[in-house]
């Protein structure tokens, strides 16, 4: 721990485990990392199916599924102030100092940051998506996103472009916005220990198969690719509403020995299906980091890609092709892929991306946020409502009035539910075995998964 | 090719890049924000600029089909008066039949013989058919009351009026490229439908079926026609919107001084102010395009 002060942190968001997604692992890595730098680490969550309640993971991360059932794409119901008086207890009874809260389009996130900023804790916020400006979904959520936003002590982008991106929707100074990019966990993506040898090359797909993802240009491109190449086959991993249509192309372009349809690959065998390809092919039309390109890097793929948000970010240019979101060019930068395959030495890329991307990095980066977080000023109700006047003509009174409720109603819980009576949970310092490596907890996390 | 470089304040400080791996980047805090922060920012791209003059002439459009479908009420209303007889509503449907496809020959470049003998037998079974089931519509709204009846047409011509698409036409010459639109089909249904209750409430079957034909005549084709004439020639658009509005006022003056009014001051609002009202908006547009849009894909995606 040394000098630096222990923190107490609750990671609040609709998605975590068990549902799986780049979300959901960036919150379950960074609370093992951070959970190893020494400090205490609750996640807030709503109930899964059946698994309500509170349950303890690796390394005595303790999650709270509170009782709320989701109802539209895994978010909770919108109350305003339901969610209050639970959050209170959850703040009261483990103490936490600070709240970190996940993704925009969290219901529960913004609910949370809402109670916590009335109850006087700092709030840090981290922002994993991109989202446009013009139809009526986005005008909606970059409202809400100004009001959780407009109190919140610091905020964090996982790429450049996220961060222009959330300072335009939101409003914030750019100087609150910190850019802490995801990681890869590198021990869990291995190259293979030997190539895929003979001269067919194998381009792998893994996405989920929407019409955000690209699967329409896959559709145009992989045809023209085999006629092209005829050495090169493809493996597409996901499911989801497009894989008609890429069925569908199969079958017109007689490719059923040259694509194959693996179907929703678990998170537990990506790794398999990576090592069994030579180049990585990603055609999202949107992406504010993406994830999946890190993995293909660390297991020694070498990544062709559209050129949209931040993924020219992500890969030093000699790791990566980019094209732009069109047929013609993507076929292009295959072609270039091909071409510069044969220099390509996956265990070497797989030693620079240890280099590049760390968890414990990002931990520490988040560990800085939070110290500079709690170093802000505390400010009462009345200093505050002056920054969320500041929203609009009419959402800034709205804004206000919103948060004076809340400020009401939580006198009035203080004063039904004193503090007193709710009971703190003691500090319970668990030995950290100093020989356990980090591929150990993340093949626990696997184990996790499966043991659903 | 982002690399973003800042200017080196001392020789010992690395370039600060736009690039996520890593690490922290060395002399660099997190929240930094360099000069070409928001440099891929575009705005207002796709703007159009307005000119005044243009957005009153496309305005007239608006008030001209406004006219014509005030025309439709008034013979309604005279016809429900009974102001005017079978005999006249018959010669009123053949002549504007006929003036009708004598704008559409004058107008129309490219239509052959065949074509026009292909819209002769249409109307012809069109108006057969209104006529063998002008019987049926005569009886339809025995059983409900005559201001229900009004405040369902009243509302479905309302609804016509605020989904029609007034840039084209919904029926359109055989071969046009653009399919009609939701909303213009919703939009001519009502304006059908409205015909068929204003229709069953008539006494005699001749006088259903004469109205019945005007209606639909006037609803499905007027915009086809209007549509020809301002492709033709605009000058002559705009003398024909001239004429019909000036028309349709002094025929509302003498019916009813309010509704003249309120006729005039619609006219006026729909020409003048709204245009105005348009341009003065416009300053306030602010459209943000950059990086982090998503793509937009180049191809059609056939089913």
């Amino acid at each position: 721990m040394g000098d630096s002060k222990r923190h107490r942190i609750l990671m609040v968001s609709d998605f975590f485990y068990p549902n799986f997604g780049g979300v959901e692992n960036h919150i379950y890595l960074l609370s093992q990392c951070l959970l190893k730098l020494g400090h205490k680490v609750v996640v807030m969550t709503h109930a899964y199916g059946n698994r309500s309640g509170v349950r303890y993971m690796t390394g005595g991360l303790k999650v709270y599924y509170v009782p709320w059932k989701p109802f539209l794409l895994q978010n909770t119901l919108p109350t305003f102030y339901g969610t209050l008086p639970i959050i209170r207890t959850i703040l009261i009874r483990e103490q936490i100092s600070l709240v970190h809260g996940h993704q925009a389009f969290s219901t529960l996130c913004h609910e949370a940051l809402m109670h916590a900023r009335t109850m006087g804790y700092k709030v840090v916020f981290t922002d994993h998506s991109l989202y446009g400006f013009a139809d009526v979904g986005s005008i909606h959520m970059n409202k809400v996103l100004q009001f959780t936003l407009a109190d919140v002590s610091q905020a964090i982008c996982v790429s450049h472009t996220s961060k222009e991106n959330t300072v335009l929707r939101s409003g914030l100074p750019p100087e609150k916005v910190y850019v802490i990019p995801n990681a890869v966990d590198t021990a869990m993506f291995k190259p293979a220990a030997e190539r895929p040898s003979g001269n067919e090359i194998t381009i792998v797909v893994i996405s989920r198969l929407v019409y955000r993802k690209g699967a329409d240009l896959l559709v145009e491109v992989i045809p023209e690719v085999c006629r092209m190449y005829p050495n090169v086959r493809f493996i597409v991993g996901g499911d989801g509403p497009k894989r008609v249509r890429l069925e569908e192309m199969r079958e017109k372009h007689s490719l059923q020995d040259r694509v194959e349809m693996l179907g929703a690959v678990p998170h537990a065998q990506v790794r398999s299906v990576l090592i069994s390809g030579h180049i990585f092919l990603n055609s999202s039309l949107t992406e504010a980091f993406c994830i999946a390109i890190l993995e293909a890097a660390s297991c020694g793929l070498l990544t062709v890609s559209t050129r949209v948000g931040g993924v020219p970010e992500v890969l030093p240019d000699d790791m990566i092709v980019l094209a732009e979101p069109d047929p013609t060019d993507m076929v292009q930068a295959i072609k270039k892929a091909i071409s510069i395959l044969p220099m390509i030495d996956p265990q070497d890329m797989h030693n620079r991306m240890k280099k590049l991307y760390d968890w414990h990095d990002v931990a520490k980066r988040t560990e800085i946020v939070y110290d500079r977080a709690l170093k802000c000023s505390n400010q009462s109700l009345l200093e505050r409502l002056s920054r969320y006047l500041a929203c609009g003509a009419w959402a800034g009174k709205l804004f206000c009035l919103v948060m004076i409720i809340d400020f009401l109603l939580w006198r009035l819980l203080q004063l039904w539910k004193p503090a007193e009576d709710i009971e703190v949970v003691p500090d319970i310092v668990l030995s950290l075995d100093e020989d356990r490596g980090m591929s150990q907890d993340f093949q626990a996390f696997n184990e996790d998964h499966s043991l659903r | 090719m982002d690399n973003c470089i800042a200017e080196n304040p001392s020789p010992t400080r690395a370039k600060w890049r736009k690039v996520a791996y890593g690490g922290m980047q060395p002399g660099f805090d997190d929240n930094h924000t360099d000069e070409c922060f928001l440099e891929g920012m575009v705005m207002n791209a796709n703007v159009v600029k307005r000119d005044m003059l243009k957005v009153m002439q496309d305005a007239i459009s608006i008030s001209q089909y406004l006219c014509i479908v005030v025309l439709v009420g008034l013979v309604w209303t005279y016809t429900l008066r009974s102001t005017l007889d079978e005999s006249s509503l018959l010669y009123l449907d053949v002549s504007l039949l006929g003036s009708g496809f004598l704008v559409l020959l004058l107008t129309e470049e490219m239509l052959s013989l065949n074509l026009l003998l292909h819209y002769l037998v249409n109307v012809f079974f069109f108006t057969t058919g209104l006529f063998v089931l002008a019987p049926i519509y005569q009886t339809l709204t025995r059983s409900i009351s005559s201001d229900t009846i009004w405040a369902v047409t009243v509302s479905l011509v309302i609804l016509h009026l605020f989904l029609h698409d007034y840039s084209g036409s919904t029926v359109t010459a055989p071969g046009a490229l653009k399919n009609p639109t939701l909303t213009s089909s919703i939009s001519l249904n009502a304006s059908v439908v409205a015909s068929v209750f204003i229709a069953s409430r008539l006494p005699s079957r001749l006088q259903v079926f004469a109205i019945m034909l005007f209606s639909l005549q006037v609803f499905l084709f007027a915009p086809l026609v209007t549509y020809c004439i301002k492709k033709y020639s605009f000058r002559l658009h705009l003398c024909f919107s001239f004429s019909l509005m000036a028309m349709t006022l002094a025929f509302v003056y003498t019916l009813h001084r309010l509704l003249f009014v309120l006729l005039l001051g619609l006219l006026v609002f729909v020409t003048v102010v709204c245009p105005y009202w348009l341009i003065r908006m416009q300053e306030y547009k602010f459209e943000i395009n950059g990086p982090w849009d998503e793509a937009k894909l180049c191809f059609d995606i056939t089913d």
